[in-house]
């Protein structure tokens, strides 16, 4: 197995794998206490009509998606506070809309030789080293920029309205929050694929939250599990000949399986020295 | 109320509109400073809307909102002389998150971007902690807050910023009956230290005995005044409707409504 190491194509998957695992885990945290799963996945399949439009126009897709993710992000945002409409409505209809956009950009190519499959599903052998620019690139600015709204971010996901009323822009870091995720899922899309994405933001988060509660603490453990899924499924899916993001996504379900069993949580419930009290 | 120096609170003519049902009609009211007033009133009947509307979290229809002689939307540091506590339902409680982070919270408006809470506001989050009680709580998981102590957890984040003027909603719910009256005895310590109090609650009964005045609000405010007066009158049977009945016990009378089957 340690063979696969020397190999130019592993070594960047490896290298933006971890970085995938890390921001995909810290992004996640937000995401899973602010119930954002849903938004994450829409966001996610949007990507497909920014990749289509890449190939289509001959772009990095990358590039692409990154507009088309944050154009997304900001639809669903504007349109689920600005009008009646309720966010997961209009999360379907982003969903479906722009995949429907990238099927239709797909037709527009001439006989289409392009690797969709790897951008669907994920691929070590498609990352090629300006991807792995794009994705070191993006997965910095993300953490620099939640480095730079720790406090304000955390404000916003636990009690909006508080932090609005205490002189904290609520409405504004809430879309700092939902573009984050929109760069998340682009800079994963190339070795997680798209279908994928969202678990991988997902499942770490909430693995970890079942074992601990304090906020630090779990974006700690969720980067742990976040970076040990993504190396570990790459490292497994060379051997085992399988889809990089599927085997990546798979070993973070067990592990958050392990850790619901595991989890304080689960036991701590009915004891004595914690009353029930909410109806 | 008798007091002549400038409210705290004014809202005249006060409407407000969600999706084409009226919320609250022509909704006035003074807030003088060392006022302790519960609003009461059924479910539904715009209680929190006017808490919101006076924290400028809702907009009226039409009307005047002023606080602290300011729209509520307009004000900047005057913003940090209000404490509110939400109801309690609308965060997470399992979220992951300690004691002390949870009323350090409520200076992270003051802290402003791109900075770390000092040591002045830690100091001033533990000083909100010791005041409500719950110092040796720091570090526990608000999770494993019992519902009274997350309460005060919830209150210790508005005294963060000293408020002069205090906004709660329904504080006891989740609170059970030794708790509620020891969180009232709270309340009323805080007024006598000066702050103004405005408590929207349920507790017909334990509130009035705490309070100098009483707020009846159905979707209209239906009745102002002292607890005495306003429990007990027409304006409590109009508003609960023929089904509430009223006893005697202690100093003020007591309410019971009849849920509907």
């Amino acid at each position: 197995m340690t063979e696969v190491l020397g190999y130019a194509f592993m070594q960047r998957a490896l290298l933006a794998g971890a970085v995938i695992g890390a921001v995909c885990a810290i992004i996640g945290v937000y995401v899973v206490l602010k119930g954002l799963s849903f938004i994450g996945a829409g966001i996610a399949h949007a990507s497909f009509g920014g990749v289509a439009l890449g190939f289509l126009l001959g772009l990095n897709p990358l590039l692409t998606a990154i507009g088309f993710c944050l154009a997304t992000a900001w639809g669903i945002g504007l349109v689920a506070r600005k009008s009646q409409v309720k966010e997961d409505t209009a999360v379907g209809i982003f969903f479906a809309s722009t995949m429907a956009l990238g099927i239709l950009f797909i037709g527009l190519m001439q006989g289409y030789n392009v690797d969709l499959f790897g951008y669907l599903f994920g691929s070590i052998l498609a990352v090629g080293e300006q991807d792995v620019w794009i994705t070191l690139g993006l997965g910095a600015a993300v953490l620099v920029v939640v480095g730079l709204f720790f406090k304000e971010l955390l404000f916003v996901t636990f009690d909006p309205e508080m932090a609005e009323v205490t002189g904290v822009p609520a409405g504004r870091v809430y879309f700092l929050l939902i573009s984050l995720v929109a760069l998340t899922v682009v800079l994963s899309i190339k070795v997680v694929g798209i279908v994928l994405v969202s678990a991988l933001i997902v499942t770490p988060a909430a693995a970890a939250y079942q074992l601990t509660e304090d906020f630090r603490r779990m974006m700690a453990l969720a980067v742990v599990i976040g970076v040990s899924s993504t190396v570990g499924g790459l490292l497994l899916s060379y051997p085992l000949n399988t889809a990089s993001g599927a085997t990546i996504v798979l070993l973070a379900t067990l592990v958050f399986f392990m850790a619901a069993l595991a989890s304080p949580r689960r036991w701590r419930r009915p004891a004595a020295h914690h009353p029930v009290e909410q109806p | 109320m008798a007091n002549t120096t400038s409210p705290i609170i004014r809202l005249t003519h006060v409407d407000v509109i969600f999706q084409d049902v009226l919320v609250l009609e022509d909704v006035s009211l003074n807030v003088a400073p060392g006022d302790f007033l519960a609003i009461i009133g059924p479910n539904g009947a715009g209680k929190t809307t006017l808490l919101r509307v006076i924290l400028g979290l809702v907009r009226p229809a039409s009307g005047a909102v002023r606080l602290f002689g300011k729209a509520p939307w307009e004000l900047n540091g005057e913003r940090r002389r209000v404490g509110y506590v939400p109801q309690v339902l609308s965060v997470d409680l399992n979220f992951p998150v300690r004691a002390e982070e949870v009323v350090l919270m409520g200076r992270y408006g003051r802290v402003g971007l791109f900075r770390r809470p000092s040591s002045d506001d830690r100091a001033a989050a533990r000083r909100a902690m010791e005041r409500v009680g719950i110092a040796d709580l720091a570090d526990r998981p608000l999770a494993r807050l019992s519902g009274g102590q997350r309460q005060r957890a919830f209150l210790a984040r508005a005294l963060a910023n000293d408020p002069d003027l205090l906004l709660l909603d329904e504080p006891t719910t989740g609170v059970d009956v030794a708790a509620t009256e020891s969180l009232y005895e709270l309340l009323r310590r805080l007024h006598e230290e000066g702050i103004t109090i405005l408590v929207v609650s349920h507790d017909v009964g334990v509130v009035a005995s705490y309070v100098d005045g009483v707020v009846c609000v159905n979707r209209r405010l239906v009745a102002h005044g002292r607890p005495e007066e306003v429990l007990g009158s027409e304006a409590m049977t109009q508003m609960y409707g023929c089904e509430a009945m009223f006893f005697h016990h202690g100093r003020v009378p007591h309410i019971v409504v009849e849920k509907e089957p």
